[in-house]
């Protein structure tokens, strides 16, 4: 965001330990909406087990921050980026293996979460489907209150089997049922973080022990080398490991 | 705590079958005339290496999440029994499998449409494994083949998930009591824990099926009860993850199935995030 924005982000990934940088399967885009009225901010994590699911979270987050909408109905109109996944997904023409083809027949699935922000009016709004969550923090207070976790918000509902959103049209109509919605108000002081489900997890593990990170999160990273030691030092202390994302919105004045 | 190591690639974890092809698996399955014990034994071997092919393929690959074997018993010995450009081979990686079955087959399925509906889809289905049938039911024999198989697996990967050996049968042994047999095996190990074994039990007793039980209690005869007694206790993300496949289980259920395919035993261990959707 240009140094004039009313906030700044910031934004962190690495892929699961062992795995190749191009086997990451997280997304994220954000979208500055209007010159200072607010912005949009989507991240999606796509699933291990399907096939093309990174294409599919990419998708979701392009689709969500050029779109208008702040509820459910954005599932009902995921067709074009279906479309899309169709075609990127099957391009190559040469026969697939048995098990490549039967695989990409059940389609992609991510996770998702919406959030659009009304700077004038201090106002947010959220929807997610899935296990990648946002934190409202009151950075006035020692240790970071939370003000608002969505859509989960202890560390015993993360699974490894969520509902997630799929990229076949079978059963797109009821994906919008899914959805769970959250709006809030922004106080002064107030930043916001957004993390994939290994992260989210580790992080309301943390302030369950007693032990909070969101100060850590906030305040020790300022480059991907930063982000890179504090991913390290929280799988040595449980966090599951996975691809990571974290986006940090903080505002000024 | 046991059975926390993760399953990667580099980490792989190990499913070994022992298959009975004994003369009684001739005998009708489940009460039913026209189906032999050995038709749907091959039907559950061939689903479950289907199945496990499915779970580790992605986008145009197969990642070699597990590695998988097959010994079967009949006469008086256990030996490797898969076939075509495996046979022999004691334990393989999956994309080897998968790569290699001895056909595929055109069938159809049926399936939701997500409107109510169902529609029948066309599917490939590969087969590994054909019915056969000779002899006695040496399963103490498969039990210490499997021994050596998983001690020589685990000594290799010792950091590894535990290996899961499924034996699938009819139930009674012809070469003695394989409970002791069976306690050697689940001995064995890795830093992560005892191998875990699971038993699925074809009878040619009609009845309902029975998954995954915490007491022998209700089971229909002594060979039922005497698998019961090999079977491991579910670990505890398994107990979670069978719950969320939703099926009846407790922290004392057993991996044992009595007439029942246990496609879902593969969706047991942890390779990923898993779309509710897909159970």
């Amino acid at each position: 965001m240009s140094s004039g924005s009313p906030f700044a982000i910031a934004a962190f990934w690495c892929q699961k330990a062992g795995n190749a940088v191009e086997e990451y399967e997280d997304a994220w885009s954000v979208r500055r909406v209007g010159e200072t009225a607010g912005c949009r901010v989507a991240i999606a994590d796509g699933a291990t087990e399907t096939s093309y699911s990174k294409i599919w979270a990419t998708l979701l987050v392009e689709s969500y921050i050029r779109d208008s909408v702040t509820g459910p109905e954005f599932f009902d109109r995921l067709e074009a980026a279906r479309r899309l996944w169709r075609q990127r997904a099957f391009r190559n023409t040469r026969p697939l293996p048995w098990y490549a083809a039967e695989k990409a027949k059940q389609g992609a699935f991510a996770t998702f979460l919406g959030f659009e922000l009304n700077v004038a009016g201090k106002v947010w709004r959220a929807v997610a489907i899935g296990d990648s969550c946002m934190f409202q923090l009151d950075a006035a207070k020692q240790e970071m209150r939370v003000v608002q976790a969505f859509p989960l918000s202890r560390s015993t509902e993360f699974g490894t089997s969520p509902y997630l959103v799929g990229s076949n049209p079978e059963g797109a109509a009821t994906v919008g049922a899914h959805a769970e919605v959250c709006q809030g108000s922004l106080r002064r002081d107030d930043l916001i973080l957004f993390a994939t489900d290994a992260l989210s997890a580790w992080l309301l593990r943390r302030e369950e022990d007693r032990a909070p990170a969101w100060k850590e999160a906030c305040e020790s990273i300022a480059e991907q080398s930063d982000f890179e030691v504090f991913v390290q030092r929280a799988r040595d202390d449980g966090m599951r490991n996975d691809d990571v994302t974290l986006l940090r919105v903080t505002f000024r004045g | 705590m046991p059975y926390r190591a993760e399953i990667s690639r580099k980490n792989p974890g190990c499913f070994l079958f022992l298959v009975d092809q004994s003369g009684s698996m001739e005998d009708p399955f489940g009460g039913e005339s026209g189906r032999k014990k050995a038709d749907e034994m091959a039907t559950i071997l061939n689903k479950l290496i289907h199945n496990i092919s499915l779970r580790c393929a992605k986008s145009d690959a197969i990642y070699d999440y597990f590695h998988v074997g097959v010994l079967g018993y009949s006469e008086d010995k256990s030996k490797p029994a898969l076939g075509g450009s495996l046979a022999g081979k004691e334990l393989v990686p999956i994309s080897e499998l998968a790569n290699n079955p001895l056909r595929i087959e055109d069938r159809t399925k049926k399936q939701d449409d997500g409107a109510g509906g169902i529609v029948e889809q066309s599917v490939k289905f590969p087969v590994w494994f054909d019915p056969t049938w000779s002899g006695g039911t040496p399963m103490c024999a498969a039990l210490k083949e499997a021994q050596g198989v998983i001690k020589k697996w685990s000594a290799e990967h010792a950091k590894g998930f535990p290996p899961i050996v499924i034996n699938i049968t009819d139930g009674e042994s012809s070469d003695g009591d394989p409970v002791a047999d069976a306690k050697a095996l689940t001995g064995l190990g890795t830093d992560d824990g005892p191998t875990l074994l699971f038993n699925v039990h074809l009878s040619s007793t009609a009845g309902a099926p029975i998954e995954l039980p915490g007491k022998p209690d209700g089971l229909p005869d002594q060979y039922a009860k005497q698998l019961f007694e090999m079977s491991s206790v579910l670990t505890p993300f398994m107990v979670g993850r069978a719950r969320e496949l939703g099926m009846a289980v407790d922290e004392t259920s057993r991996g044992f199935v009595f007439n029942a395919q246990p496609v879902q035993v593969i969706q047991f261990l942890d390779i990923g995030t898993r779309p509710a959707q897909l159970r």
